[in-house]
């Protein structure tokens, strides 16, 4: 008995050894690996989204896939949420995070947001025409479908006081806007433009009747310390590219998002 | 002297074996269920769009590979749980009394915490990695799991021990084994075959309860269906999609369920 003890967890070490040579230089770790580990997420069209091979793609992986190309290296994309993102990112499981993360002054206590950012998403709701919202208080003590994790459900369940419904995923909360189990589905306002703007009859009595809240800038995410190292700089200077050449505007339009006001006044800002 | 030792056990032959009608049936419900939940799916879309039943033929493969993940995972807790649930049942009904009542409660905690919340606490306490060995999450899930399973088994094998008539254990030592000979020798191999029904039964409950782990982050078939629902963007396949996972455990599950039925038929002691 003994022995298939220590069989059984030498078994285990084994598989869970994964070979971690932590160097100081992020971009040398890479170059020497051959390989970059981003974090990505692989349930939030149009940012990252699987298909049916498997393969993830998206607006995110796009820029992801930039950076791999940049440092010469293969890209390796490992599934995060918001829950583990910034753990595995501290930990070295990735070495960089690109999924929908949120820059806010708590989150850059514990990582470093690259600036400038390449995304401004807003609040919104969306809500059938017939139930004649026309304003954020008149959500107060209805019921308002939500996804797990957003970083806007806090605020708004603190501000409007709404019954919050909040689902796993989101086309889990979609059904349930579509069954009236809801009066509106709080979410990014211009994923609700998208998926309005798509042209689907099942939305055809739909809108997005707020005006759109809390305006929050979304940032590529490495460890602390390699914000101001070379991979911080590279990062930094990639992005004021992605800006500049209006990559990241024409990224919006490949992937189906309406035009987000932020990035053409970045643009403007920086030429 | 085994021999001599063995209570009267019924020994069905083939007989009694799966029920091949009834699981005919069975399985003839739940296809129709799936059947008639993407027609009217299919209905109730417009034509423009892609059938729903190629749409869950695409993301079958990459669905199938998450459940297999499911299955490996259920896989490896049972090996541990069974392991540690087996040391912890025999130490339940040692003749030392603070290891007995040692064992009592750490299998009463375990048995009666909810699964979930253990394995959240597995995700959170265990280190990334221990020394130079990393820790996935995978790994982690599969120890967090464990834990109530190794509370169950601890149950189904003290309860396997005590069903063997004291009698056994009686003639036994008046033949001058001694006690762990004749728990090794004598009464374990009698009580196994009473264990093995209930930790078939314990294994199937597992099996279905493994989609929890998706709850913490870990790629398995309901995060790969939550991904495919998400990429197609249609709250029609809500329910076809759910149900073709739904199918897969099920075609997994039920036989297992059957055969615990007839073993334990097969096993029952004749009274």
């Amino acid at each position: 008995m003994k022995s298939i003890v220590t069989a059984l967890v030498g078994a285990i070490v084994a598989f869970g050894i994964a070979a971690e040579a932590r160097a100081q230089d992020t971009i040398a770790k890479v170059k020497q690996a051959g390989v970059i580990v981003v974090g990505v997420k692989n349930d939030y069209k149009p940012w990252g989204f699987l298909d049916p091979s498997g393969k993830i793609q998206g607006f995110e992986i796009d820029l992801a896939q930039e950076v791999a190309d940049k440092l010469g290296v293969k890209l390796e994309m490992l599934p995060v949420t918001a829950a583990n993102r910034m753990e595995f990112l501290r930990q070295g499981r990735i070495d960089m995070v690109i999924a929908t993360m949120g820059d806010t002054p708590e989150r850059r206590k514990q990582v470093g947001m690259i600036e400038p950012n390449y995304y401004a998403g807003a609040t919104n709701v969306l809500a059938p025409k017939s139930a004649g919202l026309k304003n954020w208080a008149d959500l107060k003590g209805r019921k308002v479908c939500a996804v797990q994790g957003a970083y806007y459900n806090r605020r708004v369940s603190q501000l409007y006081a709404p019954e919050m419904i909040v689902f796993p995923a989101v086309p889990d909360a979609l059904k349930a806007l579509q069954g009236n189990n809801c009066v509106a589905f709080l979410f990014d306002n211009t994923l609700i433009v998208s998926t309005l703007a798509g042209g689907d009859p099942q939305w055809a009595n739909y809108e997005m009747p707020l005006p759109s809240e809390d305006p929050q800038l979304w940032a590529i995410g490495v460890r602390l310390d390699d914000l101001d190292a070379p991979f911080g700089k590279l990062l930094k200077d990639m992005s004021v590219n992605w800006h500049k050449s209006g990559h990241l505007v024409a990224l919006e339009k490949k992937w189906g998002i309406e035009t987000s006001p932020y990035l053409v006044e970045t643009q403007k800002k920086l030429q | 002297m085994k021999v001599l030792l063995t209570p009267r056990i019924e020994g069905f032959g083939g007989s009694r074996w799966l029920k091949p009608i009834a699981s005919t049936r069975a399985l003839a419900a739940v296809v129709f269920v799936f059947l008639a939940s993407a027609a009217w799916a299919q209905a109730a879309a417009p034509a423009a769009q892609a059938s729903v039943m190629s749409v869950l033929w695409k993301w079958a493969p990459l669905i199938f590979q998450g459940f297999l993940f499911n299955l490996l995972v259920s896989v490896g807790t049972m090996a541990l749980g069974t392991v540690l649930g087996v040391f912890l049942g025999l130490a339940q009904v040692s003749p030392y009394r603070g290891l007995r009542r040692a064992a009592w409660a750490i299998t009463q905690f375990f048995r009666n915490a909810p699964w979930l919340v253990l394995l959240f606490y597995a995700m959170l306490i265990l280190p990334f990695q221990i020394g130079p060995v990393a820790l996935p999450s995978w790994l982690k899930a599969v120890i967090g799991l464990s834990l109530p399973v190794m509370g169950n088994i601890a149950e189904i094998v003290r309860g396997g021990v005590l069903s063997i008539p004291t009698g056994q254990w009686e003639s036994a030592e008046a033949l001058a084994f001694s006690r762990r000979q004749i728990l090794w020798m004598i009464i374990l191999p009698q009580a196994v075959k009473r264990m093995i029904p209930p930790w078939m039964n314990q294994y199937a409950i597992l099996t279905m309860a493994t989609t929890l782990i998706s709850i913490v982050g870990i790629q398995d078939g309901l995060t790969m269906t939550r991904a495919a629902l998400v990429a197609e963007a249609r709250t029609d396949l809500l329910v076809p999609m759910y149900l073709m996972l739904l199918l897969m455990f099920f075609v997994y599950c039920y036989p297992i369920a059957r055969a615990t039925l007839s073993l334990e038929r097969r096993f029952a002691v004749k009274i």
